[in-house]
């Protein structure tokens, strides 16, 4: 079963990758009003109960794909 | 104001009641939200020196050649011929246990923004880590954040990192160290600025980053020790920027270079806060502020919270009105944001708005120069255990000695230094497994050399031994390649100063950092101090780690490793030379150290003699340290070409003789024709220092009489597992 | 004599270095400020240095590819002006779409900072050592790994625009490329650092070679 994981900077973190997007994209004439960058990972979980395997993805991104203290994330299923 | 309430603002603001009560005495009145901020901030031990203050000020600092001495952002020492180098070393310990990257490489940011602030471009960084043992649960995982976190902040700023030292020992388990040294470089004719707000009218300028809610009572969080609570104790976590603080560093070096500031200094710990109240202290003025005006990530953050806020990469600027267009220009042109968030004023009042609104009048000299001064009790440490070394003979030498150098403690550090841009810059002439590093100046072309130093092994014996060989050890390994160590910066790590053995442990060490740097000329001219790197109840062995930086005149020096057969290598030792066998005694023994680690001030300074004029002879050199004179010997080899040696002290085991550490001895290989220049070098001090010729460089092996007779080859094999025992383990 | 375009971005951090090799063999140079629009025909080469441009965020050499300077860079190249990318410059040429390839990761996932062996496989207009083929550099860097589809790969085989290989490949590059150059041979770029091997307290001086070549180039 495929799910995505999303991970993003913690709202209130400092994001230097999304800053620095940001400054480009505007200098390029682009009106950008925020921009954060972030990452998806994708996993296909070998588990066909999907309330099992969504809690499985849980544990994944909380115990490694994400860094709780600077990350949030976001799973979804495909 | 219920006492109930009472208690819960002590604890959340981190001030005893004794604080407390002299802080309403200074104001005058209940103090307010701001007040209360403020104080907590500012007399917090990591901003405040209060537990340590009393000792410092009896340290070694004052010397022609320092220009500028503790009490300012860096240091400053003059090397003669117009150039002046300013450096520091600084801790992040606690945010470094929590949150390794990020941790580790906001530290660095800090320690550059310490010495660009005074108009010194950065050109050298060293890092001085300390973790748990090899095999506790968080070590792994701190390792990999530390050196990622250093590598990653270092490289992008364009800063090398040429040197370090990175131990492992068991009183780190749950605290780890992060001390991140670095040095800058004024270059005839530049400028050294100061952090100080003077000029009534001038004003203050806020550049660099935007601020955000990072690290909110940070400061505080420094001063306190961990407990179980650690989980919840998760301030929002300070993110650094490497590439904004490089645009930092141009910006600012360029607004010094063009004259346009009076006064500039960093935002760091207790960030606006600390930055602008001491630069109002040291220049004996007053400051309005707008907080307002201040620019922020987010809409809605507090002004406590602006105060207090320890976003990264943000100075503070003290320009006079005329020259703001043009410091406006410079940052635009950087692409960093910078506002008038206030003027200097007469008087010695801190004002701070919030637009019309007055938030607080807060006089400043009780929150820096009055803040409390405590004379802790202190339990002085009982003298030193000495014993015989009695670890006898191990079955197979040879399998002993291979393990030895692969346990992650001894072995190659090149897993971590592989990761740090050792070059940019093109200035430098070291790797960082030498040693010593070795950065050519571009206008004098004088070799500036540096090392670090502290054995917590050591420190675990006695603080006052340990310290003074935190001096001694770098300060002869930098003779020995040349280099007379002039000056010194120290980070002293300890425990909960509130518990008088700890206490006792800082009072020891100081002494010993005192006696050697008074021994070797060298002044501290800059430092920190650490305090309650304790966790449950647990304190780390005291550490005051040390960054020596000194001078070499000649662009050539002996090497590190041994570059051909058929060289003669010498012993260059004290007559008094005490063996303590350390390392091996806990690796491979189990037990705690035997021996007896003696150390004679007066006979080293006439050891560092020889060693600097040795330095004109040799080809090579290593000090014995670490691992004893097996370890030297080993590290010679590391090239391929081995050794013979056919030299036995009678009066010692086997073990003692390879494996002890020595106070002090060092190894220098020379070409045969000038063994007797060598000799002479020890001629005149004969008293305090011994000179034995003990082998010659050979091919391919390593042979210590018939006690030993191993292919360098296997050694290095060993050696390179380095610190994968432990880094195996991450995924 | 024209200067030489050393191209500053934001965040790039081995320009000094470059100038300093560039005094060092005695060729005029001038910093190109990435914010500006420059006149190709009032210098004589560029040189795109190393370091961190834009942090290497979003991918390296990303959003200095885009930079106002990037547009009279590209004129300049189309005209066939001598371009010579170091490290960063490389990932900059490559986002930018002057050079083939893409720099990734390394395959260890780490920054390297080490010596490398490296040899000339074919000449590269300007950036073309005749006194050497062997050199010693040193790399630093985390994105060194070049990698393009199998038919371009085969296109810089036929064409000869594969300049430099390591002996011993650190990073995982495809057919150990370390340096590439373009069709016309004009613009060229590798990923260890010459202007850090310029003598021999450097560690090596073959960097020295490099930068001599565009002075016998007749600049």
């Amino acid at each position: 079963m495929k799910f995505s994981v999303e991970i993003m900077p913690r709202p209130e973190a400092l994001d230097p990758q999304g800053r620095a997007v940001q400054g480009s994209l505007q200098r390029l004439g682009f009106t950008v009003e925020d921009c954060r960058v972030g990452k998806v990972v994708i996993v296909d979980v070998k588990e066909e109960n999907k309330t099992k395997a969504l809690e499985q993805v849980h544990q994944m991104a909380e115990k490694i794909l994400a860094n709780p203290l600077i990350e949030t994330f976001e799973v979804k299923a495909l | 104001m219920t006492l109930h309430t009472l208690e819960s603002k002590l604890k959340h603001y981190r001030l005893s009641k004794a604080e407390y009560d002299l802080m309403k005495q200074y104001i005058g009145h209940e103090p307010n939200i701001i007040e209360w901020a403020l104080y907590s901030a500012l007399w917090s031990e990591h901003c405040s020196y209060k537990s340590s203050k009393v000792f410092l000020r009896k340290l070694f600092t004052t010397h022609p050649r320092v220009v500028q001495g503790p009490g300012e952002n860096a240091g400053v020492i003059d090397l003669g011929e117009g150039e002046r180098v300013a450096f520091k070393m600084e801790s992040h310990n606690h945010p470094s246990f929590i949150e390794p990257t990020q941790g580790a490489a906001t530290g660095v940011g800090g320690i550059l923004r310490d010495i660009f602030t005074m108009g010194a471009r950065p050109i050298a960084s060293m890092d001085y880590l300390c973790f748990g043992s090899v095999d506790n649960n968080h070590t792994p995982k701190l390792v990999q954040g530390v050196v990622k976190g250093i590598g990653g902040y270092g490289n992008c700023v364009g800063v090398p990192t040429v040197n370090g030292q990175t131990t492992f020992h068991p009183s780190y388990n749950n605290n780890n160290l992060v001390n991140a040294f670095s040095l800058g470089l004024f270059r005839p004719g530049e400028e050294i600025f100061y952090g100080k707000a003077s000029g009534v009218g001038n004003l203050i300028v806020y550049v660099g980053a935007r601020t955000g809610r990072d690290g909110v009572h940070g400061a505080a969080m420094a001063s306190e020790s961990f407990d179980s609570d650690i989980e919840k104790k998760k301030p929002n976590v300070q993110i650094g920027d490497p590439f904004f603080e490089k645009l930092l560093i141009e910006a600012c070096l360029e607004v010094m270079k063009e004259n346009l500031v009076v006064g500039i200094q960093d935002m760091g710990a207790a960030g606006l806060t600390s930055s602008t109240f001491e630069m109002a202290s040291r220049a004996n003025s007053g400051l309005k502020m707008d907080l307002k005006r201040v620019p922020l990530r987010e809409p809605d953050i507090s002004p406590e919270e602006i105060l207090l806020s320890e976003s990264q990469e943000r100075m503070v600027l003290i320009v006079e009105p005329l020259k703001l267009r043009k410091v406006e220009a410079i940052f635009k042109r950087w692409d960093l944001a910078c506002s008038v968030i206030g003027e200097i004023t007469s008087g010695e009042k801190v004002e701070l708005f919030w637009g019309e609104e007055c938030l607080a009048s807060v006089d400043h000299k009780p929150l820096v120069d009055k803040a409390p001064v405590y004379e802790r009790p202190y339990e002085l440490p009982t003298l030193p255990i000495t014993t015989k070394i009695t670890a006898g003979e191990p079955e197979n030498l040879e399998q002993t000695l291979v393990r030895f150098i692969s346990r992650p403690e001894m072995a190659s550090r090149e897993w971590i230094t592989k990761q740090y841009d050792q070059r940019v810059g093109a200035k430098t002439m070291s790797a960082c497994e030498d040693g010593v590093a070795l950065i050519r100046l571009p206008d004098s072309k004088r070799v500036l050399g540096m090392a670090t130093g502290c054995r917590p092994l050591l420190m675990a014996w006695h603080p006052e031994v340990g310290a003074q060989d935190a001096i001694a050890l770098p300060v002869l390994q930098m003779a020995a390649r040349g280099v007379k160590a002039l000056a010194v910066t120290d980070c002293l790590n300890f425990g909960n100063p509130e518990k008088p053995k700890i206490m006792g442990e800082f009072v020891s060490a100081l002494s010993g950092l005192d006696k050697a740097c008074r021994a070797f000329d060298t002044p501290i001219i800059s430092g920190n101090v650490s305090l309650y790197n304790e966790t449950l109840g647990v304190n780390i062995v005291g550490t005051p780690s040390t960054g020596i930086v000194g001078i070499r005149r000649d662009l050539s020096g002996p090497k590190s490793v041994l570059p051909e057969a058929g060289l003669d290598l010498f012993l260059i030792r004290t007559k008094d030379e005490s063996l303590w066998l350390g390392e091996y005694a806990s690796l491979i023994e189990n037990t705690k150290p035997q021996g007896e680690a003696r150390i004679n001030l007066d006979a080293l300074t006439s050891l560092q003699q020889v060693f600097l004029d040795s330095s004109g002879i040799a080809v090579s050199s290593q000090v014995v340290g670490r691992g004893g004179l097996i370890m030297a010997l080993y590290k010679l080899c590391r090239d391929g070409i081995g050794i013979a040696i056919d030299y036995f002290e009678r009066d010692r085991s086997i073990v003692e003789f390879l494996f002890a550490e020595r106070f002090y001895a060092g190894v220098f290989a020379v070409r045969p024709e000038d063994s007797v220049r060598l000799i002479d070098t020890c001629r005149h001090l004969e008293n305090f220092v011994d000179i034995k010729k003990i082998g010659k460089s050979q091919n391919d092996e390593l042979r210590v009489n018939h006690y030993l007779n191993v292919r360098v080859e296997s050694l290095n094999k060993a050696y390179q597992k380095g610190l994968g025992g432990i880094v195996e383990k991450m995924a | 004599m024209k200067p030489v375009g050393v191209l500053r971005f934001l965040g790039t951090n081995c320009d000094a270095d470059v100038i300093a090799a560039l005094d060092a063999v005695g060729i005029a140079n001038k910093y190109i400020w990435w914010a500006n629009r420059f006149e190709p025909s009032s210098y004589s080469a560029f040189v795109l240095p190393g370091g961190f441009s834009y942090g290497d965020y979003l991918r390296a050499g990303a959003l200095a590819a885009h930079a106002p300077a990037m547009d009279d860079l590209r004129k300049a190249a189309e005209i066939g002006m001598p371009v010579l990318g170091i490290c960063n410059g490389f990932q900059i040429l490559c986002e930018a779409k002057l050079l083939d390839g893409a720099l990734t990761k390394n395959i260890s996932r780490q920054f390297q900072d080490e010596w490398v062996d490296l040899e000339q496989k074919s000449t590269q207009g300007f950036w073309n050592s005749k006194v050497r083929t062997h050199f010693r550099l040193p790399i630093a860097h985390s994105m060194g790994r070049w990698i393009a589809p199998a038919d371009i790969v085969k296109r810089l085989e036929d064409n000869d625009q594969i300049w430099l290989k390591y002996a011993k490949n650190p990073n995982g590059s495809l057919h150990d490329i370390a340096g590439i150059s373009n069709k016309a041979k004009n613009v060229a770029a590798l990923m260890p650092h010459p202007e850090r091997a310029m003598d021999d307290w450097m560690g090596s001086p073959d960097g020295k070679f490099l930068f001599d070549c565009l002075k016998a180039g007749g600049l």
